[in-house]
């Protein structure tokens, strides 16, 4: 089976880490905090959340062939947790990650962990480590993705001004929409590839 | 441009589609109706008009097929379905305004801009070299679309409160109906798409 390109993997990754969707909470958490002294969280919070992504990334790679879990299964895995991440991110439940957030400056939670790498990204990349051979395919998306994320969430009060609150969630909601339509195509791949095993 | 027009105009089916998304706005005031289905207009258009430059660049570089797009509009208008069948009563009463307005999705996408939609549009302009001829096309469907929704709201002063109540119900099992036709004609496509 053919792996992924970097351009979906990297895709995936950034939608299901949400920065649109998290600017809001970004800049509530970042209150009575100098912009220096942000940028220098915002880049400590991304750097954790890159090493859990890395940690999660060769786990991944490992865990499933212990298990002894096929690629059919966890292609149709992702594609369907995929799905369940776009439909929470389209109906919002008011008892979310990001409604009762924590005071203070953050260190680790909730920034770092779980709202830029949350539960679910973390599984994601797990099961994108097992269907993506390619070693260097799975990390340049992840760089690419955490990269992406910085500069949205460093960019953040910029984004809000100029976009609007109403604007940023027509954004995260168009991000859900196309998370939606790559795990529905996730899903088919994976039963297209299990219809070929007969 | 016309006919075009006039086919962009029929897929969309603002008409038909009204009593449902009058179901789905109807805990809002009236006023805020009208603008709630303005810009879910607006925001169809900008769906619309930017499917049909990159649409097709667009669904190449993530490798999306037809038939994911078909069926995740058919999965989406499907959760919406079942949210308008079975209200949940008790939380309704307990908060009146924890029911939140409409964004985006669903009226944009899937119920207007929805999948049949954009699949049309990405044909045509693959058919049609003339790029301005099909926007304008888009643009003058959006004509009659908008003037068809701002209109809608003033439907329910004839039905009153029970009859949106009900409305409601009957609207979700129409979409739901629509919401399966989707999903099963995604999921033809994607049969006929393992025989190639």
């Amino acid at each position: 089976m053919s792996g992924l390109s970097l351009l979906s993997v990297s895709v995936v990754l950034f939608l299901i880490m949400d920065p649109i969707g998290n600017i809001a909470a970004y800049l509530t958490l970042m209150q009575g905090i100098t912009p220096a002294r942000r940028a220098l969280i915002l880049f400590r919070e991304i750097a954790i959340a890159f090493t859990a992504m890395l940690l999660f990334n060769y786990l991944g790679e490992y865990i499933f062939t212990l298990l002894g879990i096929s690629e059919v299964a966890v292609r149709i895995a992702s594609g369907v947790i995929l799905f369940l991440i776009a439909i929470k991110i389209l109906f919002p439940s008011a008892n979310g990650l990001r409604s009762n957030l924590p005071k203070g400056e953050p260190f680790i939670i909730p920034l770092a962990i779980p709202l830029i790498a949350g539960p679910s990204l973390l599984a994601t990349i797990m099961l994108y480590a097992r269907m993506e051979s390619s070693e260097l395919i799975m990390l340049g998306a992840i760089v690419i993705a955490t990269l992406s994320t910085f500069v949205v969430l460093l960019l953040a009060p910029y984004l809000q001004r100029f976009l609007g609150n109403n604007g940023l969630l027509a954004l995260e909601k168009l991000m859900g929409m196309i998370l939606v339509l790559m795990a529905v195509q996730r899903f088919a791949e994976g039963i297209k590839q299990f219809i070929k095993t007969f | 441009m016309l006919s075009l027009a006039l086919t962009f105009f029929l897929v969309a089916n603002p008409i038909g589609n009204s009593p449902a998304m009058i179901a789905l706005v109807k805990d809002c005031e009236f006023s805020r109706q009208k603008i709630i289905l303005l810009r879910e207009a607006i925001f169809a258009l900008l769906l619309a008009l930017f499917f049909q430059y990159f649409g097709e660049f667009f669904l190449d570089g993530l490798s999306i097929k037809d038939y994911a797009v078909m069926a995740s509009g058919g999965l989406l208008l499907f959760i919406v379905a079942l949210g308008m069948i079975f209200v949940n009563r008790s939380s309704e009463d307990s908060v009146a305004s924890t029911r939140k307005e409409p964004f985006f999705v669903p009226i944009a996408t899937p119920i207007i801009s929805g999948p049949g939609l954009l699949a049309i549009i990405m044909l045509k302009s693959r058919l049609e070299n003339n790029n301005i001829k099909i926007t304008m096309a888009i643009l003058l469907a959006w004509v009659g679309v908008i003037a068809v929704l701002t209109t809608a709201p003033y439907l329910q002063k004839f039905l009153g409160k029970r009859g949106l109540v009900a409305l409601e119900q009957i609207m979700g099992l129409i979409l739901a109906l629509m919401s399966i036709d989707m999903i099963v004609n995604g999921t033809s496509l994607f049969i006929k798409s393992l025989h190639s």
